[in-house]
C-alpha cells in the first residue's frame, strides 16, 4: 500500500504559486530523491507535504488519509517529519533540549526514552555533546541533530530539504550513509537534493524538478548518464509535460 | 540610603514584570501588545472593587484569575483571528484593543478614579537595622523575585516553557516538530496576564486608586525596558524592564527638585544604549517570521 501520494500539487506564498504539479508516491521503507536547479519548487514541495506551505489545490494523502491543508502540527502527529533546508535547530537551545522537543510531535505515548536512544545509538556524537549550546556544533554535527531530532517523532515518513548544504564532501558521506540505516528501520525517506548524483545513486526513484513541474523520474541506472541527466535538467526544447 | 537602595530595587523588580509580560507575548508572535496596560488595569480595578468587600486574598485570587482570562480573552477574540497577518496589522489591533478597553473601563467603571486601600500596611515602615523603610518596597522584592524565578522555572523546566522557547526563536520549525501553536501562544498570554495582576497590586496599593489609563504608563516605560533590553529575549526583557525602573526610581532620588528631568535623563541614557548595542543589552538571534 502506497505510505505518501500527491497528486497535482499546487502550493505558494502568498498570492504566487511556486509549485504548479507536484506528483510523488512513496511506499514504505522508500528512499525517493528529489533534484532539479534552484527555484525548481523542491523544498515548497516539501514544505506544501508538511503543511508549513499553503497548499492551493491538488491531493496529500499519507496511509491513506488526506492530510492536504492541515496544520504542521498535526500532520507531524500522523507520521511525516520535515527537517527543512538550512537544519533549522534551536542554537540556544542545547543538543538534549532541541531533541525532547522532537518529542512534541509523537503519535504514540509510549516509548519516549527508547525512541531517544535509539536515535542517540545512530548519531552517537549528540551523546557527547548533550548538555551543549546547539549552535556551538559544526555544520554536519548539527545536520545530524535536525536529523535525530525529527526521528524521535518516529516518523513514518521523513523529508529532508538539502541535508548537504554547506557540508563537507566527507561530512556529507557520514549523513547520507545514516540514511540507508534509517531506511532499515522502516521508515521512508524523501530527500531533495542539489547533488543529482548524490541522492540518485541511492534512490529508488529520483524526481526531476524544474519549473514548478516535476519533470521527469530517473531510476538509479542512469544516474551517471550525463546525457539523460543533462536532458531531464534543462528539457530538450520542446515542453515534455 | 537604604530606603534608595530598596527603591530603587522594587521599582526595578516591578518594571522587570511589566517588562516579562510584554515581551513573553511578543517572544512567540512578534506582536507589542499595546493592551498589556489594560490588563494592568482590570487587575487594579478587580483589587479595588473586591478587596474591601470580599478580603485581600480572595481579592487577589479573583484578580489574577480574572486578569488572565481577559488576556485569553484577547488573544481568542482579536489576535488567534489574525495569524496571517503582517506585524503591523497586529500592533495595531493591540492599540484597537487598547483604546476599546480604556473607554469600556470608562463606560463601567466612570473616568473618574476609583479609590480603596487594598493592602494600607504595605505604606507601613519597619525597622531594619535602626533604619525605618516602607514595607510596600520590602514586599515588592520579594514579589517580585518569587515571580521571576517562578517563570525562570517554568521556561527553563517544563515542557511547555521549551516549547515557548523555541517558538519565541522560531514558530515555523517548532510547529514542523509538533508543537501546538495555540496551545503555545494561548499560554503566554494566560501568564502574562497574571505578571500584569501582580503589577497591578504593587501599583494600586502604592497610588490607592485606579482609572481607565491607570496601566498605560507603565507599559510604555515597560516596553522601553523590552527593547533596551533586546526584543524577543525573556531574560532581556525582565532586565531591561529592572533598569529603566530602577534608573527611573535612583533619578527621582538623587535628581530631588529637579526630578521633573528623570525621564528626560532616563530616555537620554535609553538612547545611548541604543547607539552602542541597536538589538537591546542581551541580542536575540530570533527574528525568523511568524505563524
Amino acid at each position: 500500500m502506497t505510505l505518501l501520494k500527491a497528486t497535482d500539487l499546487k502550493a505558494g506564498y502568498g498570492k504566487v504559486d511556486v509549485l504548479f504539479n507536484g506528483h510523488i508516491t512513496v511506499e514504505p521503507g522508500e528512499l525517493v530523491g528529489i533534484v532539479g536547479p534552484n527555484g525548481a519548487g523542491k523544498s515548497t514541495f516539501l514544505g506544501a507535504m508538511a503543511g508549513s506551505v499553503r497548499a492551493t489545490s491538488g491531493a496529500i494523502e499519507l496511509d491513506g488519509q488526506s492530510i492536504v491543508g492541515r496544520k504542521p502540527e498535526d500532520i507531524v502527529r500522523l507520521g511525516l517529519s520535515l527537517v527543512p533546508e538550512g537544519r533549522a535547530i534551536f542554537s540556544d537551545l542545547s543538543v538534549d533540549e532541541n531533541l525532547r522537543l522532537g518529542l512534541t510531535g509523537r503519535r504514540l505515548k509510549d516509548g519516549a526514552s527508547a525512541a531517544l536512544k535509539d536515535v542517540t545509538d545512530l548519531f552517537p556524537v549528540l551523546t557527547t555533546h548533550r548538555d551543549h549550546q546547539a549552535g556551538m556544533l559544526s555544520g554536519g554535527q548539527q545536520q545530524q541533530l535536525a536529523i535525530a531530532r525529527a526521528l524521535v517523532s518516529e516518523p513514518k515518513v521523513l523529508l529532508l530539504d538539502e541535508p548537504s548544504l554547506g557540508l563537507a564532501p566527507s561530512v556529507i558521506q557520514d549523513v547520507f550513509g545514516v540514511l540507508g540505516r534509517i531506511q532499515e528501520s522502516g521508515t521512508a525517506i524523501v530527500v531533495v537534493e542539489q547533488r543529482a548524483h548524490l541522492v540518485m545513486s541511492i534512490a529508488a526513484r529520483t524526481l526531476v524538478m524544474r519549473e514548478g513541474h516535476v519533470r521527469a523520474t530517473l531510476t538509479p541506472d542512469v544516474a551517471w548518464d550525463e546525457e539523460k541527466l543533462a536532458e531531464a535538467y534543462f528539457g530538450t526544447g520542446e515542453d515534455e509535460s | 540610603m537604604i530606603q534608595t537602595i530598596l527603591d530603587a530595587l522594587s521599582f526595578g523588580g516591578l518594571y522587570g514584570l511589566a517588562a516579562l509580560g510584554i515581551g513573553l507575548v511578543f517572544g512567540v508572535m512578534r506582536l507589542v501588545n499595546f493592551a498589556h496596560g489594560e490588563l494592568i488595569a482590570i487587575g487594579a480595578y478587580l483589587l479595588v472593587i473586591t478587596v474591601p468587600s470580599l478580603g485581600l486574598l480572595a481579592g487577589i485570587a479573583i484578580a489574577v484569575v480574572g486578569t488572565a482570562l481577559l488576556a485569553l480573552l484577547m488573544e481568542l477574540g482579536v489576535f488567534k483571528r489574525l495569524r496571517s497577518a503582517g506585524p503591523a496589522v497586529l500592533l495595531v489591533a493591540s492599540f484597537g484593543v487598547s483604546v476599546f478597553l480604556q473607554r469600556l473601563y470608562e463606560v463601567i467603571f466612570g473616568a473618574l478614579p476609583i479609590s480603596a486601600q487594598v493592602a494600607p500596611w504595605m505604606n507601613g515602615v519597619i525597622d531594619i537595622g535602626g533604619t525605618t523603610v516602607t514595607r510596600g518596597s520590602i514586599v515588592t522584592i520579594i514579589l517580585a523575585m518569587v515571580l521571576l524565578v517562578g517563570m525562570w522555572f517554568f521556561i527553563d523546566r517544563t515542557t511547555l516553557g521549551l516549547q515557548i522557547r523555541a517558538a519565541s526563536s522560531d514558530f515555523q520549525t517548532a510547529r514542523l516538530l509538533g508543537v501546538r501553536s495555540n496551545r503555545v501562544i494561548g499560554a503566554a498570554f494566560v501568564f502574562s496576564g497574571i505578571l500584569a495582576a501582580a503589577v497591578a497590586f504593587v501599583v494600586v496599593t502604592q497610588r490607592g486608586s485606579v482609572d481607565p489609563l491607570f496601566g498605560v504608563n507603565i507599559t510604555i516605560l515597560a516596553l522601553v525596558g523590552t527593547v533596551i533590553g533586546g526584543l524577543g529575549s525573556l531574560q532581556g526583557a525582565a532586565l531591561g524592564g529592572f533598569l529603566v525602573g530602577s534608573t527611573i526610581s535612583l533619578l527621582n532620588a538623587f535628581l530631588g527638585n529637579y526630578r521633573v528631568y528623570t525621564y528626560t535623563w532616563l530616555f537620554i541614557l535609553v538612547i545611548i544604549v541604543l547607539i552602542v548595542r541597536p538589538g537591546g543589552i542581551v541580542a536575540s538571534r530570533g527574528t525568523k517570521e511568524r505563524v
